[in-house]
């Protein structure tokens, strides 16, 4: 896509600028290469960095208890229309599990979002965004089916009443 | 209610504003606006990018030892309600800003002392250096052999003026 777009700006450079000299030429095309440098950059950076959203059907999250599940396969998010956030509870489907775990592969579970990687606003107004998306497997009830959770959890948490994670956490940002 | 700084360019981050980014191993980074966040996301170093605190210090461009910076720093023990304490507090705060501002710009000026001089003797050894680029206009008028040999009249302006009209 950059090469054709570059071609297309090399091309209508040349016919504008045809009738002067030819160095002038060499010139100008000399400052397309810099142009598309910068633009290809752009596209290598957009690459790397996805546009990080809500945690949808088929969203594979990370599961950071001691309940046996390795990764989960969110099926439906209890709340929102577009999908579930940061402390929101979501149906799962257990993808890979450690063997003699209290959970077992191709369960279907209940689990907290405790990190999100899509930014999400906080009762002050700033926003809070994490490195993964993870999740904190629970029964119906919303206790947590583990007893060890791992990695920093936020305090929002508290207010959808999951007191239970909050205190085994061991940071909680 | 506590002012934190950003990380990236050592401002404070109001409450409500900003950004943070929590990293796996808990480490939390706040910025105080998306354009250090997008400075973070392309991995720049604050050290070397030049518009930030960080590179300001480290490159001695602002005062970074003073006793005014003492005053504000990070108490993880929170102070009990003293109405004393506290009007006594805001009036301090004025006060040291104002000694601050002050030191502040003397360090500036003691920073810039000899700049005059500097650009000065920069200017003249350039001068020394490529005055054969140029010559003055003095020395066309003595020596004539530099002038163009013909001298151009510029006189016939009349009928140009009479075409345009047509």
């Amino acid at each position: 896509m950059a090469a054709t777009f570059a071609s297309k700006c090399s091309r209508v450079g040349r016919s504008l600028w045809g009738g002067l000299g030819n160095n002038l030429s060499g010139l100008l095309s000399a400052s397309h290469e810099t142009a598309c440098n910068h633009f290809l950059s752009q596209l290598v950076l957009e690459i790397l960095q996805q546009q990080r959203t809500f945690i949808q059907m088929r969203t594979v999250l990370k599961v950071v208890d001691n309940s046996g599940a390795k990764k989960v396969m969110c099926i439906q998010a209890l709340k929102g229309k577009k999908g579930a956030r940061l402390g929101d509870t979501i149906i799962a489907s257990v993808k890979e599990a450690y063997p003699n775990g209290k959970v077992k592969k191709g369960k279907v579970v209940y689990g907290v979002v405790v990190r999100a990687a899509m930014q999400r606003g906080r009762c002050d107004g700033s926003e809070v965004k994490f490195d993964d998306n993870a999740v904190v497997l629970v029964d119906k009830q919303g206790q947590p089916i583990g007893t060890r959770v791992f990695g920093p959890v936020p305090h929002e948490l508290r207010q959808k009443k999951h007191v239970k994670i909050l205190s085994l956490a061991g940071h909680i940002a | 209610m506590r002012l934190e700084k950003c990380w990236f360019c050592s401002s404070t981050v109001y409450p409500g504003h900003g950004v943070q980014f929590v990293r796996n191993d808990a480490k939390i980074f706040r910025f105080c606006r998306s354009k250090c966040h997008k400075n973070f996301k392309m991995k720049r170093n604050p050290r070397k990018v030049k518009w930030t605190k960080a590179y300001r210090r480290l490159h001695g461009k602002d005062m970074t030892q003073d006793s005014t910076f003492e005053f504000e720093r990070k108490r993880n023990r929170p102070e009990r309600y003293d109405r004393n304490l506290t009007e006594n507090t805001l009036k301090a705060i004025k006060k040291i800003d104002k000694v601050r501002a002050t030191r502040e710009a003397k360090y500036i000026e003691r920073r810039m002392t000899g700049k005059k001089a500097k650009e000065l003797r920069e200017a003249q050894k350039e001068l020394e250096q490529n005055i054969s680029l140029v010559k003055a206009p003095a020395l066309l008028k003595e020596d004539p052999s530099l002038t163009l040999p013909i001298k151009v009249k510029v006189s016939q302006k009349q009928p140009e003026v009479q075409l345009m009209e047509e």
